[in-house]
């Protein structure tokens, strides 16, 4: 019989065949269009649940890093020529260094205040890129420059080497989330978010620890800003520093089960499959409906589920081991 | 015997309010020291400015003789001091054996290590029947033995106990007297506020009495519950001449 360790090892060994083989079985470009975007804000919700599930640190203002992330890296191929490959590493550590001031700013607020101010800060780089223009295109933002098939530019003519590159950027984020998960600053984080002061008692440096998560969650972040302006070949300061994808990584995470290592995965496959199949079925009727319906299944899942699908799996997991350690041997 | 900590003109002030004025004690090494008095006393407020969750005023705070005023609360911790808190807090979400290693994590990076150093605490403290549940569910004594745990598992030298047996029935305080005397017997040193009197005579041989800030009385509990200036900051002034016992 498999143990718990065997079991786990053959159910994600045939998750990943069964992912790698996926775009040569699936011909449907649309199809893969979808895959694309569900490995996109899993990665992304991965990157936020790392400081707004672990640490819950409740950021919605991870656009910002998401907007670094695809400017460093167009700035860098348009104006120098760089490769996005270079590009994207080079966004990742400007959104980490700009995570530090970021960090300094709204790390002195705490609860819903941090959450308003992540917001602010993403909005006043939206801002700047809207209202410098000499600097990187203004308002009318930029089309990049089309190779055709330029690999090292990060260029492909089908969606197939897109899907790969978005599905490693999700497995690196997954394995740095369960190393971080099994180390002391994992523990450090999940302390934090539970009881500063208490942490703090125990010798946690709780500022030096929110400051080095931030600094990987909002890395992380950029990384999925430079893919997809390659992917949609287009970037404007509305496109970059959006709103939503702030909102959609908090969401993901939320729904699938904050502070849980597959919780943004099964949150942005729900939501992004319950969105697709609404908008297929409903998309034709009244205008809106669709969104009104999605907005209500959100709700009653907040509503009921607030632990999010990764924690009612635990409760019904703990609920039957419950039932059968309580069998007569117990007793 | 030398000192642990010693504490020289302490003052804080909230606002209108001098919650610890002109405060002086000292506690030696492996001596466990009450401090006692009416709520409102300041005690927790001293404690608060001890581990540096508060700065003080004016005053200085020296622990194994090194000044800790301005220090954060993780430095403190990390010279050797630890703390419970008055009302538990516990990481809720994570189990008990998370909670501690948390604690063990400060002296030792690895898991392994810290998972090995959890367990001898909860196992001291006697939670080990409970080192899978989540913190949450436990019962009050046990959250309390859990806060021990993972103050343990910072590997203290001196160990703040804020009302530790608080809403605790009487069987429960037994134990947790008990305890208490088994973490002295171990060579901490422990300072412990509480309200129960019976408790605190029972684990301190030196007793020092706050009321509103300041402190009124230091000695053998056995002095300080005849102390006149303690009757009254306790029951009041009727009872300074009442012949018998003292406040219990």
């Amino acid at each position: 019989m498999l143990n718990i360790f065997g079991w786990r090892s053959a159910v994600l060994g045939g998750l990943i065949a069964v992912m790698l083989v996926l775009p040569l079985v699936i011909k449907s470009s649309f199809a893969l269009e979808i895959l694309i975007r569900v490995l996109l804000f899993s990665f992304i919700g991965s990157a936020w649940n790392l400081m707004g599930g672990y640490a819950k640190q409740l950021s919605l203002g991870h656009a910002a890093f998401f907007g670094l992330g695809a400017y460093t890296s167009t700035l860098l191929q348009i104006d120098f020529g760089i490769s996005p490959w270079i590009g994207m590493i080079a966004g990742g550590l400007v959104a980490m260094l700009a995570s530090l001031p970021i960090g300094w700013l709204c790390f002195r607020l705490r609860g819903p205040y941090f959450t308003i101010a992540t917001i602010a800060t993403a909005q006043v780089l939206m801002l700047i890129f809207l209202k410098f223009r000499d600097f990187a295109w203004g308002a009318e933002g930029t089309t990049i420059p089309n190779l055709g098939h330029a690999p090292l530019m990060m260029q492909f003519e089908t969606k197939a080497p897109y899907y790969y590159i978005v599905l490693g950027l999700l497995a690196m984020a997954l394995l740095i989330t369960a190393w971080i998960e099994r180390s002391r600053i994992g523990y450090y984080c999940v302390a934090i978010g539970e009881d500063e002061d208490a942490a703090e008692a125990i010798g946690v440096d709780a500022p030096s620890v929110k400051r080095k998560i931030f600094m990987v969650s909002a890395f992380l972040t950029a990384l999925a800003g430079t893919f997809y302006t390659q992917y949609i070949y287009f970037i404007d300061p509305q496109t970059a520093f959006n709103f939503n994808v702030s909102i959609e990584a908090a969401l993901v995470s939320i729904v699938g089960g904050v502070g849980t290592l597959w919780g943004p995965v099964i949150g942005t496959i729900l939501l992004e499959t319950t969105s697709a199949l609404l908008q297929s079925w409903l998309g034709n009727s009244i205008g809106g409906v669709q969104l009104t319906v999605y907005a209500l299944i959100l709700m009653a899942v907040i509503l009921w589920r607030p632990t999010g699908i990764m924690g009612y799996l635990a409760e019904v997991y703990a609920r039957r081991r419950i039932k059968s350690l309580s069998s007569p041997a117990k007793a | 015997m030398a000192d642990a900590l010693v504490i020289k003109n302490l003052n804080k002030r909230f606002g209108g309010l001098h919650a610890v004025q002109d405060v002086n004690f000292r506690v030696r090494e492996n001596e466990t020291l009450g401090l006692i008095g009416p709520n409102g006393a300041g005690k927790t407020t001293a404690f608060n400015l001890i581990m540096g969750f508060y700065r003080p005023d004016t005053g200085s705070v020296s622990a194994f003789g090194q000044e800790i005023v301005g220090l954060r609360p993780h430095q403190v911790c990390t010279l050797g001091l630890a703390r419970t808190f008055q009302v538990a807090k516990p990481f809720g979400g994570m189990t008990v054996l998370a909670n501690v290693m948390t604690g063990a994590f400060l002296r030792d990076r690895r898991p392994e290590a810290a998972r090995e150093k959890a367990r001898e605490a909860i196992d001291f403290v006697g939670l080990s029947a409970r080192e899978s549940a989540a913190a949450r569910d436990l019962t009050t004594i046990d959250q309390r033995r859990l806060e021990m745990a993972r103050a343990l598992a910072t590997q203290p030298r001196l160990l703040l106990l804020d009302e530790v047996m608080a809403g605790l029935n009487p069987a429960e305080i037994d134990q947790a007297v008990a305890l208490v005397g088994k973490l002295s017997n171990r060579g901490l040193t422990i300072v412990i506020v509480e309200h129960l009197m019976r408790a605190i005579m029972a684990v301190a041989k030196h007793i020092v009495v706050l009321d509103h800030g300041q402190k009124i009385a230091e000695g053998s509990p056995k002095d300080v519950v005849e102390n006149p200036e303690v009757i009254r900051a306790y029951l009041g002034s009727g009872y300074v001449h009442a012949p018998a016992g003292g406040p219990s």
